[in-house]
């Protein structure tokens, strides 16, 4: 028993991780229906920045920022030079290419750089559990789940309290009405871009020192938090929440009871179920397209 | 056409005598990757570059083919002869299991949904050892067929013939309804629905026969390699497949082949780095001239040239630094993917093509024109049946259209008797346009019945509907623009035709009698609508005006018993609404119902029946166009209260 | 004030306007009516830089501002309501008036007074000030319209340019805007007005054009217009 309650807790950690970046997807989507599907890879390479970092002995909590900044620098160039020449064109198959294109760059760029094996990422606080509701808990574990509460919190309140916040749901609303009101919408989605990576990359510090961290951990990722957007709904804040916690728990239950060969199953068959049944999510709304 | 089959037949000889000249194992064996490839390409082409959707998932469909055949030759030793088959027939099974999820959405989340289904093939093959030898692999021996053991040479004459089989199959299908049908989804999904062809079924066809043909590679490959392990059929391999279809041209099957060698021959042309560099010199320095010649001739700017610049100047100082290229592999693919989407959009073929328009200004369009005999135009639409349903063709009780908290139709009765022509007016956004949508089952009305010949339509989908005998047009005119007019037409016609896939593939005669007969029909309904000297134009091209024609054209193919025609006028010039009246009338005395939505009133009162009137959702008034035009209520809502 | 020439524009390689001839002085309302599909929507859209415009010139003030970005145009001074009234459905009202105004909240035009503007907005659309923290998407129609008006009055601007106001509104809201129209005029107001209720809009327009199929085919004082036979035939229901 305690070990599932363990597991639970593990798993609900993992979950807040593939929130936090499936909050990138939305933030993306929103802005201008598109995403980011090297968005895993974002997150690697905030964990491989934050090594180096690391390794050259800065402190944890100082390295946070500067990857923050990091993750917004990479989505700029993402936005640059794989979203905004396909906007331009209105290429959707455009701007899936080449995020998927420049994802594949980051991750052989950061194998070169960085290797193909895992490191261990040293976390703030000792490996010692703390003992919750019967079953041990990791203080990092926590971390994770604070961290990633209060940067989902952080962005909307911008969102919803300063005027370019409010430009950003404008251009989520209407971008055409948005830019009539003076917006620079295409400025607006750049800036979600960066922002997408640069939650994403935050998370990439975060989940480091649970996991490990290594250049091939993208792929799957990127994959799981767009599972937890579909199944959440890629417009509701609540739903992601819950979306990441189903599929991180399912996740590291069926790695200790079955296999960890399979712990990436039942995500995506959650996945594929909820597109086959409810498109829009669990908890996304079902907009009816005008002809 | 001739100098196509002339170019096919010297490709088959040049390749077939390849192996006798050619005797080092290694060219063989590449080439034939290259054509086994292309198998695949043909198939991923269906579905990326007719239906218009990125499918990630081709490299697990790859990997089911040759999974199926490792299996089935290993564990129960069956014979090369009967695995292609029973290969090509479970991946379409697998891709029919993709298609069910991956196509009830659209763009992004099939790209996501198809990856998913990739990656849980791979996790499986990966996984399943019992069955897969999972990460150890299967050895696979060339075939032995009819007691002979075949050797390289061999094997590569059996993929050579597969993959002429292959292309000709293809080319079959997508010359006929089905590529028809394909390319309209992409271009117009809710005009194909409403022309009797649904949009689910023939993405779900489209994706079939496009994982029965990755199927088809996969096993062969499994052969040609004679070594299967999960790690080939990855993520990346899909990139690969996506980024050869791009580059060597979308919707030609020649694009295909171009792709597949160049993604086949480059790592190993790009195998040191000497050449390497010396090609992204190269590369670096013709980007570097062509802009500064488009700049100095002003046309372009130093903006718009600058991305490409920065990346091949990049790459080539990036060449100097890397010591081994298969590192940086991956990255290279990448960059080509990125170059490729915003610079090269049609690939070399549809570059060259242009290219070759360009220099000698042909017109001439690049798609084959069909030919058409002399037909009869006032055949070629069929008198409505006057069945003995009721008077009432189409009978709507208190329909209630709800969207959030607006109410777009509330509480709507309407009846339209059998061949009037029933005119509906109302100030814009008073809920005409909506009506049609609940017409043809793009809306669900949230309360109310509708009966069509006696038989309720609520719930039913579009292309139902369609087929029952309800055909419209559009108030923004949703043409399938890549088409030409009488393509156009004949996707109309889908419903007219019995013949089968195999039929297809094997060109029966059924199936050509069929088509003889639709583009006939096909033709004289251009006819009809004065357009017959268009009929090869691509859609996109004709004039506004013309297009609104060729939509009724289109309308009148499903052999409707109701047609609706939703602003035919708008954009029209006075002698076009002229003729579009006679059109209107001459389709009144087939016996075709029609429902006239227009805001052109000399058009509406001088053709229609009744005419209704609609306002805020509501019907304010219906009657003889004389009593409307003198109606109180409609003059102050909708003609204008000051008017006298 | 805003002067179009022989402005062409279109849809891909359609060209829907063909050579069109506009002017709006300082302090009028000017009216463009047509028939769907004559190209209204599409000349305002172009002005705005939503489409791109092929050849002819348009200036702003005697800057041209020929297929500027939308946030441009609107940081020279150009509202734009635009048609179908197009307001944030998922900002409140309040959130939605700010946001008109967000060009002067930013820097990019004078700041002035905007706590007096939204307090004068609100007063001429009394319904407003009810629903200041309400979210605009839960509006009825009318409401909405008032709002997307409201909202361009927020940018302070020289020119407004009002794309079918009376679009899908019951015939009393039409009356009201008309008379919010009128208002606005009688303060000075520079306006385009886009109509297809052609009575109204030529009952309070000083100047009046007419587009049929992307070509201006007649143009005149309003009060004129309103008397032409032809027009009376085509656009104000008689016959």
């Amino acid at each position: 028993m305690d070990i599932f309650v363990q597991l639970i807790y593990s798993g609900v950690a993992l979950g807040m991780i593939y929130a936090v970046v499936a909050f990138g997807y939305q933030l993306t989507f929103s802005t201008s229906a598109t995403l980011n599907f090297g968005q895993g890879e974002a997150l690697m390479l905030g964990s491989m920045v934050g090594l180096t970092l690391s390794n050259l002995g800065i402190n944890y909590w100082l390295i946070i920022p500067l990857v923050c900044v990091f993750g917004f620098l990479q989505g700029t160039v993402v936005e640059y030079l794989g979203v905004r020449p396909a906007i331009k064109i209105k290429s959707e198959f455009g701007w899936i290419m080449s995020t998927i294109a420049l994802g594949i760059i980051f991750r052989n760029f950061a194998e070169n750089i960085w290797g193909r094996s895992t490191f261990r990422f040293p976390g703030p606080f000792e490996d010692d559990p703390i003992k919750l509701f019967g079953a041990n808990i990791l203080p990092m574990e926590i971390l994770v789940v604070l961290g990633a509460v209060s940067m989902m919190l952080l962005v909307e309140i911008f969102n919803r309290k300063s005027i370019y916040g409010k430009a950003v749901v404008a251009t989520a609303n209407d971008r055409d009405a948005a830019g009539l009101m003076g917006i620079n919408t295409g400025l607006v989605i750049t800036f979600s871009y960066a922002l997408s990576s640069l939650t994403a990359s935050f998370a990439g510090v975060l989940i480091s020192p649970l996991t490990l961290a290594g250049s091939g951990a993208g792929g799957a990722l990127g994959l799981k938090a767009f599972a937890v957007a579909i199944v959440g709904g890629l417009s509701s804040g609540l739903g992601i929440v819950v979306g990441g916690i189903i599929l991180g728990v399912s996740e590291t239950l069926t790695g200790f009871y079955i296999s960890t060969g399979y712990k990436d199953v039942p995500s995506l068959i959650i996945l594929l179920i909820v597109l086959s049944f409810k498109p829009a999510g669990l908890f996304g709304k079902t907009t009816i397209k005008k002809v | 056409m001739r100098f196509k089959f002339l170019i096919l037949a010297a490709g088959i000889i040049i390749l077939s005598l390849f192996p006798i000249f050619q005797t080092n194992t290694y060219y063989i064996h590449m080439v034939e990757r290259i054509l086994i490839y292309s198998i695949l390409l043909f198939g991923l082409d269906i579905v990326v570059g007719y239906t218009g959707q990125v499918s990630l998932g081709h490299a697990g469909l790859f990997g089911v083919g040759a999974y199926t055949a490792g299996i089935l030759y290993f564990k129960l030793g069956v014979p090369f002869l009967i695995i292609l088959p029973i290969a090509v027939i479970v991946s379409c099974i697998f891709g029919a299991l993709l298609a069910l999820p991956a196509l009830k959405v659209v763009g992004p989340y099939i790209a996501m949904v198809t990856l998913a289904f990739g990656t849980i093939i791979q996790i499986l093959i990966n996984e399943m050892t019992f069955l897969t030898e999972g990460p150890l692999g299967i050895i696979i021996k060339k075939p032995i067929i009819f007691g002979f053991q075949t050797k390289e040479i061999h094997y590569y004459w059996i993929v050579l013939a597969i993959s002429v089989l292959s292309l000709v199959v293809i080319n079959r299908i997508l010359k006929s309804r089905l590529g028809r049908s394909f390319e309209a989804l992409r271009d117009s999904p809710v005009a194909c629905d409403c022309m009797g062809v649904s949009v689910y079924k023939y993405k779900v066809y489209a994706f079939i026969i496009s994982a029965g043909f990755a199927g088809l590679a996969g096993s062969l490959y499994a052969y040609s390699e004679q070594y299967i392990s999960p790690n080939t059929y990855v993520f990346e391999l899909t990139v690969l497949f996506l980024l050869a279809i791009i580059m060597g041209g979308r919707k030609t099957r020649l694009g295909a082949i171009i792709g597949a060698a160049i993604v086949i021959t480059l790592p190993q042309l790009l195998g040191d780095v000497k050449l390497f560099r010396i090609v992204a010199t190269a590369l670096a320095f013709v980007v570097v001239a062509g802009s500064a010649l488009l700049i100095s001739r002003q046309m372009s700017t130093v903006r718009k040239v600058s991305i490409p610049v920065i990346g091949t100047v990049g790459l080539m100082i990036f060449s100097y630094f890397i010591k081994n290229i298969s590192d940086w592999r991956l990255s290279i693919f990448g960059f080509m993917i990125l170059l490729v989407v915003y610079y090269l959009q049609d690939g070399i073929v549809g570059f060259v093509n242009n290219f070759y328009m360009r220099i000698f200004s042909s017109k001439k369009s690049a798609r084959d024109q069909i030919d058409v005999g002399n037909f009869d135009k006032d055949d070629a639409i069929i008198s409505a049946k006057n069945s003995s349903a009721p008077d009432q063709l189409l009978n709507l009780k208190s329909v209630l259209m709800q969207f959030g908290g607006l109410k777009a139709l509330h509480d709507v009765d309407l009846i339209v008797k059998r061949g009037t022509i029933h005119g509906l007016i109302g100030p814009n956004g008073s809920g005409k346009s909506t009506l049609i949508n609940v017409l043809t089952g793009i809306y669900v009305p949230t309360a109310g019945t509708v009966e069509f010949s006696g038989a309720s339509i609520v719930g039913k989908v579009s292309s139902k509907i369609a087929l029952s005998g309800i055909a419209r047009t559009f108030q923004n005119v949703q043409l399938f623009n890549e088409m030409t007019a009488i393509e156009n037409i004949m996707v109309g016609l889908n419903h007219t035709y019995k013949s089968n896939l195999f039929e297809i593939a094997l060109n029966l005669p059924r199936f050509k009698r069929e088509e003889l007969a639709a583009k006939q029909r096909a033709y004289g309904l251009l006819k009809f609508v004065g357009l017959e000297e268009f009929a090869n134009e691509e859609a996109r091209n004709l004039t506004y005006g013309k297009q609104r024609l060729l939509e009724i054209a289109r309308a009148l193919a499903l052999d409707p018993n109701l047609l609706l025609l939703d602003e035919p006028a708008a954009g029209l010039t006075a002698p076009d609404i002229k003729e579009l009246l006679l059109i209107i009338k001459k389709i009144k005395e087939k016996g075709i119902t029609i429902i006239l939505i227009e805001h052109h009133m000399e058009v509406v009162m001088a053709v229609s029946d009744v005419v209704s009137v609609l306002d805020f959702g509501q019907k304010i008034a219906e009657g003889k166009p004389k009593e409307i035009q003198n109606n109180p209520k409609v003059i102050e809502a909708y003609l204008g209260a000051q008017t006298t | 004030m805003l002067i179009i020439k022989d402005l062409e524009s279109g849809y891909g390689k359609v060209n829907v306007l063909k050579k069109i001839n506009i002017e709006v002085p300082k302090n009028k309302v000017v009216t463009l009516i047509g028939a769907n599909g004559a190209g209204k929507t599409t000349t305002l859209r172009t002005i705005t830089g939503m489409i791109k415009l092929t050849s002819g010139h348009i200036t702003l003030n005697g800057k041209s501002i020929d297929n500027f970005p939308s946030y441009k145009v609107a940081c020279l001074g150009l509202a734009h309501s635009p048609e179908g009234r197009r307001v944030f459905p998922s900002l409140t009202v309040f959130d939605n008036l700010q946001l008109g105004a967000f060009p002067r909240l930013t820097g990019s035009r004078p700041r002035g007074d905007f706590k007096g503007d939204i307090d004068r907005a609100m007063e001429l659309f009394p319904k407003l000030k009810e629903r200041r923290n309400q979210l605009a998407g839960t509006l009825s129609g009318g409401e909405q319209q008032m709002l997307a008006m409201a909202r361009a009055i927020m940018l302070n601007p020289d020119i407004i340019l009002l794309d079918e106001p009376s679009m899908g509104l019951a015939p009393i809201l039409v009356e009201e805007v008309f008379k919010i129209i009128a208002r606005l005029k009688a303060a000075g107001t520079t306006m385009l007005l886009v109509e297809q209720f052609a009575v109204g809009a030529l009952n309070i327009a000083d100047y009046a054009y007419v587009l049929e199929n992307g070509r201006i085919s007649m143009h005149g004082p309003a009060s004129k217009l309103k008397n032409d036979p032809a027009i009376k035939a085509a656009y104000l229901g008689g016959h």
